[in-house]
């Protein structure tokens, strides 16, 4: 493969962490504006582990996971008493506030003769752990993949056990969930929690792809697009925020018809399927449907 | 303390530009439930229609004056058919998200018609500062606060006096209650479209005429200071909307002396998450009323 396939794969797989970070809160039925913000946290924080404290790779993913995890949970726990339309402004306004804090935090440290880290807007530079590894891009991309496939692989045992059961009621129909015995309020901020440690993760992985990040890269139009793909794909299976991704960066961006109105014409899928399958394109009984006919 | 009390004077001029901005976001919320988030970039429209209109036709404020108004009306109109009257009454959320999308297609046609991104816009001219005492005042703000406060009578005549505004407010107190009526709800929510655009667009003249210039950025910035101040306001009360945009004028002009710019932002957002977490009805609290007369 040459490296342009490689950068547009790598791309689809690395927006698919913050589809699927979006998506999961979309199951448990809030809209968050707002995962680019732990998707920003967890890139900043894998790259300070590698650059600046001269970490393993393994340990700054599982730092920035942790990092991820940890602010989703800490933010969720406030926000996640509000509902509809305040959480959505809530977390589109965390999401500015981190975005905002990054443009002035400064850590820089000297490292072999260089100075590295973040360095407030003009954004934080050589983050190049793969280089000094020597790890070629199509390798990479092979990791990325893993780290996606896992998560992936996790959504979709939920989905088998109680897991996503229980997360769904909650998202359905809260009230009723609780006077079955699901505790509402801690099923929603664990959801809220891994989806930010997904996001982080995918950040991180973004960080040492790029090798430079700067706070303008997590703006505002980088988290509606997340949550778009997911309510493109469906809510009904996690292949739905994949099949968004696709849709937008797979064909819409490399299509050279659409070169330059990508974002009108995906804006305007993303209005018809609004009014047309409120639930996405996978829905729930369209996977229902396919499920019956896998069994026979 | 004369720098804290000349803040504030800034800060109210500047305010009642967030407070035309969080008028109009009330206004659609109060009677349809739902949010504009595309309000700011349809004013994009509006001005950078009007910066077009002035650096190929005319230099005739009036002209560039419709055209700003123009432009922001026809986009809204195009973002209430497909975001709001497209989508069923009861999925406020998706008619959120789909403005979002509108928005996304705002954007694109902006930078399509308009590649260069910075363009100027008509602006006063130089104009001398007004002095009383130790404290100043720039003639562009004492004009956009009698902007304001002309727009403010407007739209208090209006809802208070007109039948129009009747019709409105019954239909913010209970759409159930205003259909059996025999309210035409449609047409009374595609007015109050319009009636939000004209508001949204004479705030972006205003801004634009003191900025000297608009910028794709204007968007986004329209729609978080509006989406701030209405917040800060309570969501449903036009007067929590007013007080809101003052509020947040007079905050950022204070943080922007003392701390300067990047805490101001910093701290808008702030106080937007935390306001939202502590006071989710607002400063002025209450029951849900868009008018108290």
């Amino acid at each position: 493969m040459d490296v342009y396939t490689i950068t547009v794969l790598a791309n689809i797989a690395l927006f698919s962490f913050l589809a699927i970070s979006a998506w999961l809160l979309l199951l448990v039925g809030e809209i968050s504006f707002g995962q680019q913000a732990y998707f920003a946290i967890g890139a900043y924080t894998g790259g300070v582990s590698t650059a600046v404290l001269q970490l393993p790779f393994g340990i700054a993913l599982l730092m920035a996971i942790a990092a991820g995890g940890l602010f989703a949970g800490l933010v969720a726990i406030p926000a996640m008493r509000l509902s509809g339309l305040h959480f959505s402004i809530a977390s589109l306004a965390f999401a500015e506030l981190v975005r905002s804090v990054l443009n002035v935090f400064q850590y820089q440290r000297w490292v072999d003769g260089y100075l590295t880290g973040p360095d407030g807007v003009n954004g934080f530079r050589d983050i190049r752990w793969i280089y000094d590894a020597g790890i070629d891009p199509g390798t990479y991309f092979l990791m990325i993949l893993g780290c996606l496939s896992v998560v992936m692989l996790g959504v979709l045992i939920a989905s088998y056990g109680h897991g996503m059961t229980i997360v769904r009621s909650v998202g359905e129909n809260r009230r009723l969930a609780a006077a079955q015995g699901m505790n509402a309020t801690r099923v929603r901020i664990i959801t809220a929690s891994v989806a930010g440690a997904i996001a982080a993760l995918g950040g991180t992985l973004y960080a040492h792809m790029a090798t430079y990040i700067e706070p303008a890269q997590f703006g505002l139009m980088i988290g509606v697009h997340s949550l778009a793909y997911g309510l493109i794909g469906g809510m009904g299976t996690v292949f739905g925020p994949l099949l968004g991704v696709l849709i937008d960066i797979g064909a819409l961006e490399t299509l050279r018809i659409f070169s330059g109105y990508r974002m009108i014409v995906f804006g305007g899928l993303v209005v018809l399927v609004l009014i047309m399958r409120p639930r996405g394109i996978l829905d729930e009984a369209t996977v229902a449907k396919v499920q019956r006919w896998l069994r026979g | 303390m004369i720098d804290f009390i000349q803040n504030i004077i800034d800060g109210i001029a500047l305010g009642s530009a967030y407070a035309l901005l969080a008028l109009g976001f009330t206004l659609i919320f109060g009677v349809m439930g739902r949010l504009n988030i595309a309000y700011g970039p349809c004013i994009m429209i509006g001005v950078f229609a009007g910066a077009g209109v002035y650096s190929d036709l005319t230099q005739s404020i009036v002209l560039i004056f419709i055209t700003t108004l123009a432009g922001t009306i026809l986009a809204s109109a195009y973002v209430e058919r497909v975001s709001f009257a497209a989508i069923r009454a009861d999925a406020a959320l998706a008619s959120m998200v789909s403005t979002f999308a509108v928005w996304m297609q705002l954007e694109e046609i902006v930078a399509h018609l308009f590649p260069a991104r910075t363009y100027a816009f008509k602006d006063l001219g130089h104009l001398s500062l007004i002095e009383v005492g130790p404290f100043f005042l720039r003639q562009e703000s004492l004009f956009m606060l009698l902007v304001t406060l002309a727009v403010l009578l407007g739209l208090a005549l209006l809802l208070g006096r007109s039948h129009f505004g009747l019709e409105l407010r019954a239909l913010t107190d209970s759409r159930r209650a205003a259909i059996i009526s025999g309210i035409n709800v449609r047409r009374i929510i595609f007015l109050t479209f319009l009636l939000a655009a004209v508001i949204g667009g004479v705030a972006g003249f205003m801004i634009a005429m003191s900025d000297g210039q608009v910028t794709p950025k204007f968007g986004l910035w329209t729609t978080m200071k509006g989406l701030v101040a209405m917040v800060i306001g309570g969501l449903v009360s036009l007067r929590g909307a007013v007080l809101g945009g003052m509020l947040l004028g007079i905050i950022e002009a204070q943080a922007q002396w003392y701390f300067g710019a990047s805490v101001r932002e910093i701290l808008v957002y702030a106080i937007l998450f935390v306001a939202l977490i502590l006071l989710p009805r607002g400063i002025l609290g209450g029951p849900r009323t868009l008018w108290r007369s």
